[in-house]
């Protein structure tokens, strides 16, 4: 039952987690636009659905503050106040801590009350002055005497309220608590009662109906309607009655007056204390005994808190009597919180994928044709003679297309639009540019790329690096730029495109660009490269990935390019990808970003060494060639070299690093592929290159372990096993041999 | 559950008789003239030999890798990891596949034989040749009539850092 639980729960946060976004979004764009009252519709909306189902799934928390949002949002939507950048600027803050408050709800960690606090009571002040605003233009004067509320902008009705749920009720999963607090929520629930005659003996009961019914009393400046609206889906067979007592002239009253005044004129009261489900903001679950204690008198309030006061933790009450050390409760907890900590880490692991529904029944259908396929083709089995060959080989031409749409399907599924990553930073760089006082803007295009989920959730951290670093680093004070003759406001421009088999994503900046001399300076300074290295801009340009560098002392001008770029590097090349930088003194830099479109499948060469065949991914393929042999040389007698148009590349044989029996012995007979890894080259000889085609990755490490030289391997057309080269791993296997062999 | 899986179905045969018995059922396989037994529990299942991609830079016992239905299982050839004499495959030559701490490899053994039944009491203490064989890998010698089976302790047998990357414990 609880891991049903857990698992609507899963979905809960994931839908959450999409509408914080949408409202994020929304609230960015609400600020260019504030009149469009389709973006406001969409945010309120959206908030709605977090409140509606954090409310359903018992996080109070997170419910109450979307509620506080929601009443501002609903203020805004109905024109009674405008859109200004302060309202937007609380909502946004209010997004984050709502977003805290979410995640504090499915890992547990710990929230900053202050800041939930000071928040709410920013939305109640922004709400009510609205509401101010409003009360006066509609009554003229305002009678207001004490401190409105927020939650009350009418003059307050009496509703009297009697509810019988249908029997039904619980088989229906609904609950009649939330129909009692969303009714709190309205305004003051008093005198509720619940009607318990009705429960037979505990033998006869089944726990699966409802036997019991409510009254109550509701003090709430909402209309009937609304009232009504609260019971919207427990009505049918609901015996209810809602009956308006009388309007109170004048605003809710502070607790302590209404208390008295009710106490004084009206009907007696029942509960001298507001009942625990008002709006006030105490949640479900069931009181402390102390607390009970107080209410029924047996305790004051005070001797309840010295008793508290006393009240000791486990801890501390196992070093009182000298059971255990401090220093060993301080470790048990230490553990308690790793495991604490690991079961979170457990549980946001969990990834799932949401899929269009017709993507879905497009694959059914093709499975549904696969199967037709197969069995024709078995029916044919059955009998076939030589003269059907034709009609076999149209089937098995069938069968293939069936096989390749349902990989292409299958494929797509995974696939997400790229801007999910991208919908982070037009927030990102809104708060950077008002923190480093730059005016920004940021372009963003090709957000309908789509590329593996995979890859979109690991490239975020990469790219959002790269986006701060322009605009930390990159981008000029808007003083500087207008002394460079350049618009003032600063353009950072995201861009996503496909090339050939992979996905391009471009991070660029109109900015000051690398500045060459300090670069090579600190790179002499740090022993990277020698005083007097010749070195072409693109090896100056990768000295900003070397791991620490410009971290040790920082140079103001280019301070931060480089800190944790090494990490940014590693992280796209984790992927399969690649990072390349273009940069101009004065006009800007550009990273571009090249991925592979998913990590299951990649493109590959399969090349042939004796009688073994290995796979080669192409994307670290520069050129293959069959060297002239006085394109070939030698170093120390061993060393051999090759001459590419000039410049001499080291030259390993595949069937020395793997010990194969290879066909051919001598360069100028195979064939020499160029591969390029981390900005190296390497030629690498081959017996034979067999032809190019897409491999479906598999895991070596699954069943075995890692092999060095190779990345994973592959099903090859005939049914056996072949490797995919890992070109880092065969390069350093090479430098390792050649040293034993010096 | 009218077609239960055969695996299932075999597990299920089999748990009760363990039980019953005191004892547990092998898979005996021969070695030349030799007869050896693993834990059927742990076989996963037996298929005819078919070529293997040698992995380079590896151990010579590790044959190479297969592909069965879609995952890649590293093979291994018992009689070199015996250091045995290799010998030509024939028809009768199968790949046993075992799992192992959750990795599926696969055994190349000369020809499976039977599935032999055989009390507790009927297996004594590994033979002890001083350092002229190491028998860490016996989990004990199985006796079946005038049989003898070496009954393999393939956990031991097939974890290290050849083969998972760990060293053996």
């Amino acid at each position: 039952m609880s891991n049903d639980f857990a698992q609507f729960q899963d979905a809960f946060f994931e839908e959450a987690a999409e509408h914080l976004a949408v409202v994020e979004e929304g609230l960015l764009q609400l600020e260019q636009h504030p009149e469009d009252l389709d973006l406001l519709n969409k945010i309120f909306r959206s908030a709605h659905s977090i409140k509606g189902a954090s409310g359903m799934f018992g996080f109070n928390a997170v419910a109450q503050f979307t509620h506080k949002m929601e009443t501002l949002l609903d203020l805004l939507r109905n024109g009674q106040t405008a859109v200004t950048s302060k309202n937007a600027d609380l909502l946004l803050k209010s997004t984050d801590c709502l977003k805290t408050l979410i995640d504090a709800a499915k890992s547990g960690t710990p929230v900053d009350n202050e800041t939930v606090k000071r928040l709410t009571v920013e939305l109640a002040a922004a709400s009510d002055m609205n509401v101010k605003a409003e009360s006066k233009v509609e009554k003229g004067a305002s009678t207001s005497l004490s401190v409105p509320s927020p939650l009350t902008p009418h003059p307050l009705r009496c509703f009297h309220i009697d509810w019988a749920p249908p029997e039904w009720l619980f088989q229906r999963g609904l609950d009649p608590l939330q129909v009692i607090k969303e009714l709190g929520d309205l305004g003051t629930l008093s005198q509720v009662a619940v009607d318990a005659s009705r429960l037979p003996d505990i033998t006869e009961m089944d726990p699966e109906r409802c036997y019991l019914s409510w009254s109550m009393r509701l003090e709430t400046g909402k209309d009937q309607q609304v009232v009504e609206a609260v019971f919207e889906f427990v009505r049918e067979d609901s015996v209810l009655t809602i009956e308006e007592r009388e309007t109170l002239g004048v605003k809710r009253e502070t607790q302590d007056e209404k208390a008295m005044a009710s106490g004084a004129s009206r009907e007696p009261v029942a509960a001298p204390h507001p009942s625990p489900l008002t709006s006030d903001g105490s949640d479900s679950e069931p009181k402390p005994l102390g607390e009970i204690l107080v209410e029924s008198g047996v305790v004051s309030r005070e001797v309840l808190d010295g008793a508290l006061a006393q009240q000791k933790r486990v801890g501390e009450i196992l070093i009182e009597q000298h059971a255990a050390s401090p220093q060993q409760v301080e470790q048990a907890l230490h553990k308690q919180r790793q495991q604490e900590a690991a079961s979170q880490s457990k549980k946001t692991d969990t990834a799932s994928i949401r899929v269009d529904t017709a993507k879905i029944d497009k694959l059914i259908n093709l499975v549904g044709e696969l199967v037709i396929t197969q069995s024709m083709l078995s029916d044919l089995g059955t009998r076939f003679e030589m003269n059907q060959i034709h009609v076999l080989l149209e089937r098995m031409a069938q069968l293939e297309r069936n096989t390749r749409e349902i990989q292409e399907r299958v494929m797509s599924i995974r696939m997400l639009p790229i801007g999910t990553a991208f919908s982070r930073f037009p927030r990102l760089v809104r708060d950077l540019s008002a923190r480093a006082g730059k005016k920004i803007q940021l372009v963003l295009s090709g957000e309908e790329t789509e590329l593996d989920k995979t890859v979109i959730e690991s490239i975020g951290d990469p790219l959002t690096h790269l986006v701060r670093n322009s605009a930390d680093h990159g981008l000029e004070t808007p003083e500087v730029r207008l002394d460079d003759n350049k618009p003032e406001v600063g353009t950072i421009r995201l861009n996503a495109f496909h090339e050939g088999g992979n996905i391009c994503i471009t991070v660029e900046d109109d900015g000051r660009g690398l500045d060459r001399e300090k670069i090579l300076a600190k790179a002499v300074t740090q022993g990277l490269i020698a005083e007097n290295e010749k070195l072409t801009d693109d090896q100056i340009w990768s000295m900003i990935f070397k791991p620490g560098f410009s971290t040790a002392d920082k140079i103001t001008d280019i301070s931060g390019r480089g800190v944790g770029m090494d990490v940014v590097k590693r992280n796209i090349e984790n992927l399969g990808g690649t990072i390349s930088i273009k940069t101009e003194k004065g006009k800007g830099t550009r990273f571009t970003l090249k991925l592979p479109l998913t990590l299951a499948i990649i493109e590959g060469m399969t090349v042939r060494v004796g009688r073994e065949t290995y796979i080669v991914p192409l994307l670290s393929i520069l050129e293959s060639l069959q060297p002239r042999p006085e394109s070939v040389k030698t170093v120390i007698g061993k060393g051999e070299l090759i001459n590419v148009r000039n410049t001499y590349l080291p030259i390993v044989r595949l069937y020395e690093v793997f010990s194969l029996e290879p066909e051919h012995t001598d360069p100028t007979k195979g064939i020499l592929l160029i591969l390029e890894t981390e900005g190296e080259c390497v030629a690498v000889m081959v017996d034979e290159i067999l032809g190019q085609q897409q491999v479906v990755i598999k895991s070596m490490e699954q069943n075995f372990r890692k092999v060095e030289g190779i990345a994973g391997a592959t099903i090859l057309g005939d049914g056996t096993v072949g490797f995919i080269l890992d070109v880092r791993g065969l390069f350093e296997i090479a430098c390792r041999e050649a040293s034993l062999v010096a | 559950m009218a077609a239960a899986h055969p695996e299932t179905v075999m597990k299920h045969l089999h748990q009760p008789s363990e039980s019953a018995t005191n004892g547990s059922q092998f898979l005996t396989f021969n070695l030349g003239e030799e007869l050896y037994g693993v834990d059927i529990l742990r076989v996963q299942e037996i298929k005819g030999y078919t070529a293997v991609t040698k992995i380079p830079n590896t151990p010579s016992y590790i044959k190479g890798v297969l592909n069965l239905r879609g995952t890649i299982v590293p093979i291994v050839e018992l009689r070199t990891k015996f250091g045995m004499p290799t010998i030509e495959y024939t028809m009768f030559t199968v790949i046993v596949v075992v799992v192992v701490k959750d990795k599926v490899m696969g055994l190349v053994v000369d020809a499976v034989s039977d599935v032999l039944d055989i009390d507790k009491k009927d297996v004594q203490a590994p033979p002890n040749f001083g350092a002229r064989i190491n028998v860490s890998f016996m989990n004990g010698i199985g006796k079946s009539g005038d049989k003898l089976v070496t009954l393999l302790d393939i956990d031991r047998m097939l974890s290290g850092e050849d083969l998972q990357g760990v060293a053996a414990a």
